[in-house]
């Protein structure tokens, strides 16, 4: 009973999750992978993700984004003043948020610059040219914060104009906006994920502790030295396109999808010949 | 606190930036910290001076006067902020140049090696990825073999400056030069057999072999040429034996005016000399790189 109507649930909330899409069969598949008893206790767990589907994601970007052009504008930053910069590897989903926002936000009909951290020849160029300005980097999702700070760091060398440091994002975690921060980045988020809402971490209320620890153990079982994801960070919020590292393993399963399939794997999760051989309509 | 801050905030951010008196804000942020309040019973409230915020170049001298006292600055970012610089202020010497950055004239001069490469070569130094970049000093230490086998050896001449840059770029990326202050030995190999024609053709042919073949290690094409570790011992005898010698002439406190301007003239030549050796004698790998792959060449 409960199997079922957790799996309408999910296919209903979480149905343009790109990597492996979720209908009321694959869920209730996934569901159907628990003892019976915790069935309950991991359809309860579906409750407290916090889902950005893709038309939710490009309406946070744009508000946000808006509303910082509002802001830069009125202290006298025009558009054409700004560098966004996206970083990490490429096609990752700072990229790919980079990408939304330039078409969908225009960003380069108002004239603004756009300028990859790895580019670093790129980014000083632009920047000694503008002298001063505002730098604006951009991505789906931030953890711990660092991977982004490494990338900052080292880039941030070769910029020697005065540069108003921003980072839009629609979630970001309280370590990593504490992380970013302390560099001197503003951080222009619509959601900061608190400990506190993540139902793995000992300071949530979400679940009851006996809850909470059997939870934690049946990630144990699944992916003992990730359990909890990156850094045990539990966290519980997920993107149309693809499922930060830092959740738990409850959620994200096993690579390959053996032994354990993962109703949020992560593209790189996904067997080969599933994922990159396959069309999506196929898949489907 | 007695000194106010200096802070300025930059155009569109709420926060602002500390240009003077970092050391005293954490201070005040660590005993809050550690619960110590104000006389009020509040938090404490640091005074502080906002000024404009700096423009370009003097953000950039700015940042090197901090380099310069505290962490050093990479190689890379400070060749690149010297020649924002030179491009904006166009000094005419390494003197003034030397004078406004407070970087030493042989710090410069790295630098100026550095920025004579060129850029597709700079921006393999630019690579945020510890493990597929090369080292600034690659560039610094590769610079005087490249120039040697370039004018000394027909078959490297052929091929030119940059390609024979990019052999060394290969060999580099195959793991076989592994250290930079490797290259020194290739320059001690060539300077210390001058004056021997037959050694000295041996050494030639292997400057040809090490460009042309990527498998041929640094140390084992060159160290059979530099075995002789007398030169390191005399020289560091002969630095305590000065020191010792000085010391029991006793000359600290002399009186006559002459004599000691003539002293001091050739102890200021001493110490220039020392300084410039220093400096050449300094030098290191990137620890990020030389970490990065030392990781990678565990997990394969």
């Amino acid at each position: 009973m409960w199997q079922i109507f957790y799996s309408i649930k999910a296919a209903l909330r979480f149905r343009d999750y790109n990597p492996q899409p979720i209908s009321i069969r694959s869920a209730h598949e996934w569901m159907g992978q628990f003892h019976k008893g915790d069935r309950r206790l991991a359809g309860k767990l579906l409750s407290n993700v916090l889902y950005f589907s893709e038309k939710e994601t490009r309406q946070i970007l744009l508000m946000l984004n808006a509303k910082l052009m509002a802001r830069l504008a009125n202290a006298g930053v025009p558009a054409k003043k700004t560098v966004y910069v996206s970083f990490d590897e490429t096609a990752s989903s700072s990229h790919m948020m980079l990408g939304m926002l330039r078409d969908h936000g225009a960003l380069l009909q108002r004239g603004c610059n756009l300028r990859d951290s790895r580019d670093i020849r790129g980014l000083q160029e632009v920047t000694n040219k503008l002298e001063d300005g505002a730098i604006i980097y951009i991505d789906d999702f931030i953890g711990s914060g660092r991977q982004f700070g490494k990338a900052r760091d080292f880039a941030m060398q070769f910029v020697f104009g005065n540069f108003a440091e921003f980072m839009l994002v629609p979630s970001i975690c309280e370590e990593g906006k504490a992380e970013i921060e302390a560099r001197g980045v503003e951080v222009v988020a619509r959601n900061v994920h608190l400990k506190s809402d993540r139902a793995l971490q000992a300071t949530s209320t979400f679940l009851n502790p006996e809850d909470r620890e059997r939870a934690t153990a049946i990630c144990r079982s699944i992916n003992p030295r990730m359990a909890l994801g990156v850094e045990d960070m539990a966290t519980m919020v997920v993107f149309y396109r693809n499922a930060p590292n830092q959740i738990p393993a409850l959620l994200r399963g096993n690579k390959n999808l053996t032994p354990f399939k993962g109703l949020f794997p992560r593209t790189t999760d996904l067997p080969f010949e599933k994922f990159i051989q396959q069309p999506k309509r196929m898949r489907e | 606190m007695l000194v106010p801050l200096t802070v300025f905030q930059s155009k569109g951010q709420k926060t602002f930036s500390i240009l003077d008196g970092e050391r005293r804000y954490r201070c005040v942020l660590e005993l809050t910290e550690e619960g110590r309040l104000g006389k009020d019973g509040k938090p404490m409230r640091l005074p502080a001076n906002v000024v404009e915020p700096p423009s370009k170049v003097a953000g950039l001298l700015y940042m090197f006067s901090i380099h310069n006292i505290r962490e050093a600055w990479e190689l890379m970012p400070t060749a690149l902020g010297l020649k924002t610089v030179i491009d904006e202020l166009k000094p005419p010497d390494n003197k003034s140049l030397s004078k406004l950055t407070g970087l030493s004239e042989p710090q410069i001069e790295r630098c100026r090696t550095l920025l004579a490469f060129p850029e597709k070569f700079q921006n393999m130094s630019l690579d945020p990825d510890p493990v597929t970049r090369i080292p600034s000093n690659f560039w610094i230490e590769a610079k005087p073999v490249i120039d040697l086998a370039v004018e000394k050896i027909p078959v490297i001449a052929n091929l030119g400056f940059e390609r024979a840059t990019d052999k060394l770029v290969e060999k580099y990326r195959a793991r076989k030069i592994k250290s930079v202050i490797h290259f020194r030995r290739v320059i001690e190999s060539y300077d210390l057999n001058e004056g021997d024609p037959a050694t000295l053709a041996r050494v030639m042919r292997r400057i040809e072999e090490f460009f042309l073949n990527p498998t041929v290690e640094t140390r084992s094409a060159f160290d059979e040429f530099i075995l002789d570790k007398k030169r390191i011992q005399s020289a560091l005898a002969l630095c305590n034996e000065f020191i010792e010698k000085l010391q029991a002439l006793k000359v600290r406190h002399m009186a006559d005016d002459d004599e000691r301007s003539d002293l001091r003239s050739a102890l200021k030549q001493v110490r220039d000399y020392c300084n410039r050796l220093e400096e050449d004698l300094r030098g290191s790998d990137d620890p990020d790189v030389t970490t990065a792959v030392a990781n990678v060449d565990d997990t394969v």
